[in-house]
């Protein structure tokens, strides 16, 4: 039951994008099609899941030999080195998907909701199924974020905006509200 | 001791992970124009975008289709790039 309720509130309670404001580079850099946010979803989810598993079981490994404060370090190196596992293999598998990401594929290294994931797991010391639980919901939390948000900006492309407001400045405050909108949800599930 | 442990799983995984990584890019290779390689070869390879490109393999890609001049490396033109360049396309 907890792990369901874990899972629920990584994607609606406590959005990592929307209500823990980690990842908002992507958010607002791969949000522009709705494509493009599918695709950067899964590899998010993808890089997320394996990335939370072998950080945790590394953390074990830095637990026992008292080598903690290697955390950030270590966890740097696993996330570096899936992405970049991840960049390889869509390099061969979809080359259009892998120009149409563009720099934002690297840049998974250094989006802050990986890194994020991978501590809190640590700081709210869940079991390897926690773990793997809270990653999903986090994944699927950001894709949701990701697309609603490329939806909302695909259909503001057609309306008529004011000057002052149209490109950067209408999607941050478009962002703000949704953030709002999702406030609704708190409270919902007390873990 | 913590110092040598350190530095030694450090070490550990920066093997184990490297070797994955070559490992991988050699299975999921993708064939590319032999051309690119040569092409990218002889450019300086600092990545500093001066030719208007986000970097040398982009430039590189760009010569080979057409869209870019040969000259269009800056700090190449010293080096004489764009001859380079010329004898590769030719061959």
């Amino acid at each position: 039951m907890k792990i369901f309720l874990i899972f629920m509130s990584a994607i609606l309670v406590n959005n990592f994008v929307l209500q823990r404001f980690l990842g908002i580079c992507p958010f607002l850099g791969v949000s522009k099609k709705i494509d493009t946010a599918v695709g950067m979803s899964l590899a998010v989810i993808f890089v997320m899941v394996l990335a939370s598993v072998i950080t945790w079981l590394l953390n074990g490994l830095l637990v026992l030999m008292g080598l903690s404060f290697l955390k950030t370090i270590v966890f740097i190196l696993v996330i570096a080195s899936l992405v970049q596992f991840v960049e390889i293999f869509l390099k061969k598998v979809s080359p259009g998907l892998y120009e149409a990401l563009g720099i934002f594929l690297p840049l998974i290294t250094t989006n802050c909701a990986i890194l994020g994931l991978a501590l809190l797991n640590i700081q709210n010391n869940y079991g390897l199924l926690e773990t793997i639980f809270n990653s999903l919901g986090a994944g699927f939390g950001f894709g949701l974020a990701l697309i609603l948000f490329a939806g909302i900006r695909e259909q503001l492309d057609f309306a008529d905006i004011p000057k002052p407001f149209k490109g950067l400045a209408g999607t941050l405050i478009t962002a703000g509200i949704l953030s709002m909108a999702f406030v609704g949800f708190s409270g919902m599930i007390k873990l | 001791m913590i110092f040598i442990n350190s530095i030694i799983l450090m070490g550990a995984l920066g093997l184990v992970f490297g070797t994955f990584l070559a490992f991988a890019a050699k299975k999921f290779e993708v064939k590319e124009d032999p051309r690119l390689t040569k092409i990218m070869e002889a450019l300086p390879g600092v990545n500093c975008g001066a030719c208007g490109y986000p970097g040398c393999e982009a430039f590189a890609k760009a010569v080979l289709k057409g869209d870019a001049p040969h000259d269009g490396c800056l700090p190449g033109k010293r080096q004489g790039v764009p001859d380079k360049i010329k004898n590769i396309l030719e061959e």
